[in-house]
């Protein structure tokens, strides 16, 4: 029966790392660029809904009704003013780039939030179902998952309904050909890097009642986002999306059965496992491989 | 001809520094850190400004040789320091090679992945098993080599100075022989160099071991050195990243451009550290010394300095990729 239990909280976990994992996904299947600011921008998600929570009283679900558009718009502005400049460059250089972006966003944070671990404590945040066969479902994350479900339900929306969602995914398969259809590409890379961002610091805030905030979480977050990404293909949405859930079941399994301080080599092994056996991941399109 | 009298006349100088600034172990230490992240430079340009492929875990090497070494000294404290140096290059060289077998025989960003994957799978193990000392890391008490004074930094001076002509006379080597085009054949179009018949993952592995064979000695050397290490030292992501940083500000892919970036990057971190560019900001009267600014200044600049770095790797990136080399050749 114990079984049951990291299978059950593994899952939830997992649907908040694939929102993470996505928005990694669709800012490489659009730019063809892997964004290693990927985990600072999950860290400032946190702290936007730690300071939320703290300073002005707003549940840290509630919050992200004011943090997607910031979000959004701060990945945006990131796009125009620097990612964009490197987009025809080596990408050695859009890495390091991203690098540099990321180690500005981290060490800034720790100047202005210090080292302190913070710790965002909601009423509900120790509180949880039980259920028949003793497991317990934690509430906070019931509720991040739920929420989840909903973003990643608007996103598929938004990417098979609407114009601009079309226009994301025609210049995701071919940059030229969609350019050639009148695509603006040069909007289309500012919106993806926009909701990647949003993704990202939704999934920080999502996490942030059962994690703990620190300006150096970010490094853990991005390892794990690139684990999703190659496990489920990169550039693949609904990959990451399984492959969230199946990182997010491995390591609550590993902490199980193994131990906590195993579960992220555990996860890194996984991610060299699935390079050796099958590159292209478990829904990419064969081509990574040379 | 030139460049030859050139080397001689820097290589002397090196050799010489040590007995100009005399019995100073503050500016030793500094020159000790440039050599090494010179000669740490330059050896991951091997692979990645010749072969072209960027790795981002470059710690795992170094962290191999350091932990090697002070493992099997702790332990067996007579073996001789240079066996030692031995195991961490065979651990590290076998690390490089489990790598390199998974992924070069994939293209584009995926070594780049794996190689922060490996790095980080050497780290957390390294933290989580009880004979690398964990999180308390390791202490060593007491080393000998042939009767040198190895309390005093000079023989680590001259040591480092060693690896880095190694390492250089390698790379010197690499750019004019057939290995070494073949790796720059592959940089800079893979189909093309293995339709020539170039056996591109055989070249990727062959300067990936060079480069992470170099890269351990010098750990080892730290380890030796500073005598104390754990994998915050020696094992970070923070690590692999200044290595690049230091390649990329000087030059990629070039002769002496990572020795050009240490030059420029390990003062500027040491004065940033040490607080001397605070207190000179406040000399100078552009800050005042009283005021909330220049407070703040004081108590924060000396943890600033990984900030600083991204800025410049930012900056770098989009005005000056070729690095501060690229900038002559281009002029000329």
């Amino acid at each position: 029966m114990s079984f049951l239990q990291p299978l059950l909280s593994g899952t939830l976990t997992g649907g908040v790392y694939a929102l993470a994992g996505i928005g990694m996904s669709l800012v490489f299947g659009v730019m063809n660029i892997s964004n290693f600011a990927h985990g600072d921008l999950m860290m400032l998600g946190m702290y936007l809904a730690y300071f939320a929570f703290t300073l002005l009283h707003i549940d840290p679900y509630l919050s992200l009704v004011l943090l997607i558009p910031t979000a959004f718009m701060f990945g945006f502005l990131l796009e125009k003013l620097f990612i964009n400049k490197v987009i025809n460059h080596p990408h050695q250089n859009q890495i390091l780039l991203t690098i540099g972006l990321g180690l500005i966003m981290s060490n800034t944070a720790l100047l202005a939030f210090t080292s302190d671990p913070k710790i965002l404590t909601t009423s509900y945040s120790s509180s949880a179902f039980n259920l028949p066969g003793g497991i317990s479902i934690s509430v906070p994350l019931l509720l991040s998952f739920l929420i989840t479900c909903v973003i990643i339900a608007m996103l598929y929306l938004f990417l098979s309904k609407t114009t601009t969602g079309m226009a994301l995914r025609a210049t995701s398969q071919n940059r030229e050909a969609a350019q050639l259809m009148g695509i603006n590409v040069a909007k289309m890379s500012a919106i993806a890097f926009g909701l990647g961002t949003a993704l990202a610091a939704t999934a920080g805030a999502l996490i942030a009642p059962t994690y703990y905030i620190h300006p150096l979480v970010g490094h853990s977050f991005l390892l794990k986002a690139f684990t999703i990404c190659v496990l489920g293909g990169l550039g693949s949405v609904v990959g990451a999306g399984v492959g969230g859930i199946i990182i997010g079941v491995v390591e609550a399994m590993s902490s199980t059965y193994l131990s906590s301080d195993w579960k992220d080599v555990v996860v890194f092994v996984l991610f060299l496992a699935v390079l050796l056996l099958r590159p292209q991941g478990l829904f990419g399109k064969k081509g990574g491989q040379s | 001809m030139k460049q030859i009298a050139l080397v001689t006349i820097l290589a002397a100088a090196a050799i010489a520094l040590p007995l100009i600034i005399g019995e100073n172990p503050y500016m030793t230490g500094i020159l000790i850190s440039v050599l090494m992240m010179a000669a740490l430079s330059s050896a991951w340009n091997i692979l990645g400004g010749y072969a072209g492929q960027y790795s981002f875990g470059h710690a795992a090497y170094f962290g191999a040789g350091a932990y090697t070494t002070l493992i099997l000294l702790t332990n067996y404290s007579t073996l001789n320091p240079l066996i030692c140096m031995a195991a961490g290059i065979i651990v590290a060289s076998l690390i490089a090679l489990i790598t390199g077998t998974i992924v070069f025989r994939l293209r584009g960003h995926y070594f780049g992945l794996a190689s922060i994957a490996v790095a980080e799978i050497v780290r957390l193990s390294v933290l989580n098993f009880e004979f690398t000392g964990g999180a308390q890391g390791i202490l060593l008490s007491d080393i000998s080599l042939w009767g040198l004074d190895l309390n005093s930094k000079n023989p680590f001076y001259y040591g480092m100075l060693l690896v880095l002509a190694v390492t250089l006379g390698i790379t010197a080597y690499l750019r004019t022989s057939k290995t070494g085009y073949y790796l720059m054949a592959i940089r800079e179009d893979q189909d093309a160099a293995s339709s020539l018949g170039i056996n591109l993952s055989f070249y990727k592995n062959k300067s990936l071991v060079i480069s992470a064979a170099l890269t351990s000695v010098l750990g080892s050397l730290y380890g030796l050195y500073i005598r104390f290490i754990d994998t915050s030292a020696v094992l970070d992501l923070r690590l692999s990243i200044e290595i690049i940083l230091t390649a990329i500000i000087g030059g990629v892919g070039t002769l002496w451009g990572p020795v050009v970036g240490a030059l420029l990057l390990v003062p500027l971190a040491e004065m940033l550290r040490s607080n001397l560019l605070g207190d000179a900001l406040v000399k100078a009267g552009l800050v005042s010394d009283t005021s909330a600014f220049g407070i703040f200044l004081k108590e924060n600049l000396a943890h600033a300095h990984v900030l600083v770095y991204g800025i410049i790797t930012v900056l770098c990136i989009l005005y000056l990729p070729k690095g501060v080399l690229g900038l002559f050749r281009r002029t000329k």
